[in-house]
């Protein structure tokens, strides 16, 4: 089970810091608020505590936006059901009686107190979460999935044409649930303690396991499963307390403006929160609290010039020009306008993923790292086998490996070698579960794992490299690192757990910890690849081409890391290339693959003295 | 036997025209990648130039072709101003870039227009039937079928047969690899509008025949039901779309006519959750395109 220190990596950064910042981001809203009204007059509580619930909602959204990277249209879709379970459960019998007289279940002689009515609003909204968050993984959502966002999009449909058409219960279209259980919103505690905790919740959530894990989804969902990762599960965590979040703000705004119609969660409440969020930057919490700032102003600004004009400058702005622009529909134009804006010349917002809590830990919170020491190495782990046995993969009709095996002991590297297309990273693929075995099986030890998921694989041990290099590309290397360490922490109890900071720093990282994994050069890169795959606590180490683009000097160099590192956690190797200088050098055993099928294995020296091997190796393709 | 005739003829007819909007919305995702929430917005200028035509005296065969017109003129105008900008970038930008440009068409009608809604005469013959055996059918649902498969042929043909066509369906399949073999991207882009265009045009004709009105929002439900066939059919596929398109209009169609009276208004939603559940057994759509990762 994870311990204390497995959920909360480091106190100040996850917790201390994220709430402190809060605190200040929330008063910086709520003194702006009151100044405003203070200059403006009374008219201008209206609009602050609106703007208020707006930032409830945005964060909200932003919760599951932020980090999945999916873009939803449905969350205002889940404020509907919220909404109209509110209102339904709130408002008086008698009340009820002019708008909604045959509710179902006897619901026109209910009445709840509203704190209880947001609790039933709640589960309700949580169970149309569940099952749309299970439709969402179904259909393999990932970040920037264009179905997800169809679904999420049908979803605000649906919800709209069931307020329209289900009259008994929600009093239609023009109706509207008039509101009365006794006042309307009379006191703006509510709304100041909820955006509070909803600031709260949103860092915390950001800088927990669970939120980081779904971030590495964001960045590559396909490296994130081979880290052990199950994306659906974190999204659907992400889903869930965003959609909690969403609920108390649809709640607040129903009972502030004291009743609601089908069109008050629907297309024009999604753009206009969506515009925030992405003004702001969708990445992070602050981003999307100064999004709704610029927006509600903008739109404030626009309105008041739409509907009085030239006045508001007070110059003779009199005549046909101003009055082309400066009328009703302008403030829509500048939602759109700022949307699209954004998307071109900024899409990822004002401040990107910028965070107060995280500046300020820079700015104050920065005490002086030492480097750790070099990660002794473990002599002998309990032996283990990786066997991989008559593994033919058919595409079509085109056979990629036929009948291939590999065995591998967890005390040796191994090296798999072959011309370009004969099948190298196919077995690899077979093995980490990105590709199913047509025929064959793959076992760890005593355990079957022929057609495991691939998180499975690499919760198993499992765990890979890539060709083509896949970070966590605007994570910062140590975060790289963490999400593995992270996963290992749950999944590879057992296993002894190198230190994050010293697997950094034995990558020679270590002062690059902070800065983005896509500023890195190609050769730190690779180097993060590996000591992020080792944080894994690996049982084999497989290994796609590492030294792929490197000079001679660092490919050299990287025989060194890959041992060093595969001693440190204990691990096997199993390492690809065509490169026959590096694999002869670093290797104990290496298997010959061509066209999908082994041709050779023994010693480097065995290998390279075997005609067969130079036949097919040297004569059948040059090298690239 | 003859309400399910019926059924089947009134559904294709409401099915042509999704066919033809979701046809318009895959050929552009083929290209971009772009799922084109704006595809709506056709609709949206074409009511409008049907309007203005009408109120101008013009009869349903001049304003016809103009309604095509001013889709595609829309169209490319729309590629543009806004979605040659952003070639290439993420998904997400993509989806909010077309989100944008849905609600920018829309603010300039309430802006220079107005919210209320401008009615203008159906053809008279729009209600109109004919009996095949002993089930009625309607000489409206008749002729859009038959235009329908008309236009689904040419542009099957422009598709197959000539260069432009071939360019097309390469780049849809892999844009940067076309590209290399030397498609003109631009021409491509461009051309790719034009054509979806053409198809919402000529969707949008008969979408306002049967409407007889236009608002500055009237494009949400006509973007929405392309989008759906679209997925519906399976995303990236021309065929599929297509299909789509066919599927949801009978489904619709059968399910209005055989739910109980009270909940027959939830129709929409019912659809909406039936293809919630095709997508929980079938996420890939009916049709299948696959977009292998490379590793």
């Amino acid at each position: 089970m994870l311990k204390g220190s497995d959920l909360i990596r480091d106190p100040a950064r996850d917790v201390g810091f994220p709430l402190g910042a809060a605190a200040v981001q929330f008063g910086v809203l709520v003194l702006g608020g009151l100044v405003y009204t203070a200059i403006v007059g009374g008219s201008a509580e209206r609009l602050v505590t609106a703007m208020m619930i707006d930032a409830i909602m945005v964060i909200g959204i932003q919760i599951y936006v932020g980090n999945t990277g999916v873009l939803s249209f449905g969350h205002i879709g889940f404020g509907a059901i919220a909404g109209y379970a509110f209102a339904v459960l709130a408002i008086a019998p008698q009340r009820k009686g002019t708008v909604i007289r045959n509710a179902p279940w006897g619901l026109d002689e209910v009445q709840l107190h509203p704190a209880l009515a947001v609790g039933v609003a709640l589960v309700v909204a949580l169970i149309a979460a569940a099952i749309v968050g299970v439709g969402l993984a179904r259909s393999g959502t990932k970040s920037g999935s264009v179905s997800a966002t169809v679904i999420t999009l049908a979803l605000l449909f649906v919800t709209h044409e069931i307020a329209i058409n289900w009259t008994d219960l929600t009093g239609g279209d023009r109706a509207g649930l008039s509101f009365s259980i006794g006042a309307t919103l009379d006191s703006r505690i509510p709304v100041y303690l909820t955006l509070f905790g909803a600031i709260v919740v949103a860092r915390l959530f950001a800088q927990s396991r669970s939120g980081r894990l779904a971030k590495a989804a964001r960045e590559d969902n396909l490296a994130a499963r081979a880290m052990g990762v199950n994306p659906q599960v974190q999204q659907m965590i992400a889903l869930l307390i965003s959609v909690a979040v969403v609920t108390l703000a649809a709640s607040l705004r129903v009972y502030e403006i004291g009743n609601i119609t089908p069109k008050f969660f629907f297309f024009q409440y999604t753009l206009l929160t969506l515009v925030m969020l992405i003004v702001g930057g969708r990445n992070g919490v602050t981003g999307a609290l100064v999004g709704v700032v610029v927006i509600t102003a903008g739109r404030e600004l626009t309105r008041k010039l739409a509907s009085d004009g030239y006045e508001v400058f007070g110059v003779g702005l009199d005549g046909a020009p101003a009055d082309w622009i400066f009328r009703e529909g302008l403030s829509d134009i500048f939602l759109g306008g700022a949307m699209l804006g954004f998307m071109v010349f900024r899409p990822n917002g004002l401040l990107d993923d910028w965070e107060l809590d995280e500046w300020f830990r820079r700015r104050f919170g920065a005490k002086a790292e030492a480097q750790p020491g070099p990660l002794s190495e473990i002599e002998a782990p309990e032996p283990l086998q990786l066997e991989v046995a008559d593994v033919t993969v058919q595409f079509g009709g085109f056979r990629a490996l036929s009948g291939a095996s590999v065995v591998a002991d967890n005390s040796e590297i191994v090296g798999l070698i072959g011309p370009n297309g004969a099948g190298k990273t196919t077995l690899l693929n077979v093995v980490t579960g990105l590709v199913q075995p047509t025929e064959g099986s793959v076992k760890l030890g005593s355990v079957d794992l022929t057609n495991a998921a691939s998180h499975e694989l690499a919760r198993n041990g499992l765990v890979r490299t890539f060709q083509n290099l896949r970070l966590f590309s605007s994570l910062t290397v140590r975060e790289n690192v963490e999400v593995a360490s992270r996963v290992a922490a749950a999944h590879r109890v057992k296993r002894r757990r190198p230190d994050v900071d010293s697997l950094i720093a034995e990558a020679g990282l270590w002062e690059h910890r902070n800065r983005r994994a896509r500023e890195l050069d190609y050769g730190n890169s690779r180097r993060l690849e590996l000591a992020r795959a080792a944080a894994m606590s690996p049982s084999f180490l497989l290994l796609d081409e590492p030294t792929s683009g490197m000079s001679d000097a660092e490919s050299a160099e990287m025989i060194e890391q890959v041992r060093h590192m595969a001693a440190t956690v204990g691990a096997g190797v199993l390492v690809i290339d065509h490169d026959l200088n590096f694999i002869t050098g670093i290797s104990d055993r290496i298997y010959v693959l061509d066209q999908g099928r082994m041709i050779a294995v023994g010693s480097p020296d065995s290998i390279q003295a075997d005609p067969l091997v130079r036949a097919a190796y040297l004569g059948s393709g040059p090298e690239d | 036997m003859d309400q399910l005739i019926q059924i089947l003829v009134d559904g294709l007819g409401r099915g042509s025209i999704y066919a033809l909007l979701a046809l318009g919305i895959a050929v552009i995702f083929g290209v971009m990648h772009l799922l084109n929430f704006a595809h709506g917005a056709l609709i949206t200028v074409s009511g409008y130039v049907a309007y203005w035509a009408f109120i101008s005296g013009l009869s349903w065969y001049v304003i016809a072709p103009l309604v095509v017109l001013a889709a595609v003129a829309t169209s490319l105008a729309v590629e543009q101003v806004a979605f040659r900008w952003v070639r290439g970038a993420s998904d997400f930008t993509l989806l909010l870039t077309s989100f944008g440009v849905h609600f920018i068409v829309e603010a300039i009608f309430l802006m220079y227009v107005s919210a209320s809604v401008k009615n203008f005469n159906r053809p008279g013959w729009i209600s109109n039937t004919f009996s095949v055996g002993s089930a009625s059918i309607e000489v409206f649902d008749a002729v859009v079928i038959g235009v329908t498969l008309v236009t689904l042929v040419l542009t099957a043909a422009l598709l197959q047969r000539t260069m432009f066509g071939l360019s097309l369906r390469a780049a849809a399949e892999d844009f940067d690899t076309a590209r290399l073999m030397g498609v003109k991207s631009d021409r491509v882009i461009r051309g790719a509008f034009a054509l979806s265009g053409v198809l919402a045009g000529v969707a949008a004709i008969f979408w306002l025949m049967r409407a007889g009105q236009t608002t500055p929002g009237a494009g949400v439900t006509p973007m929405l039901k392309g989008v759906l066939a679209a997925l519906i059919g399976g995303l990236g596929s021309l065929r599929g779309a297509v299909l789509g398109g066919f599927v949801l209009g009978v489904a619709e169609v059968a399910l209005r006519s055989r739910l109980p009276d009270n909940i027959a208004s939830l129709t929409d939603g019912v659809v909406f959750v039936l293809i919630a559940l095709l997508f929980i057994f079938r996420p890939q759509g009916l049709i299948s395109v696959s977009h292998a990762e490379r590793v």
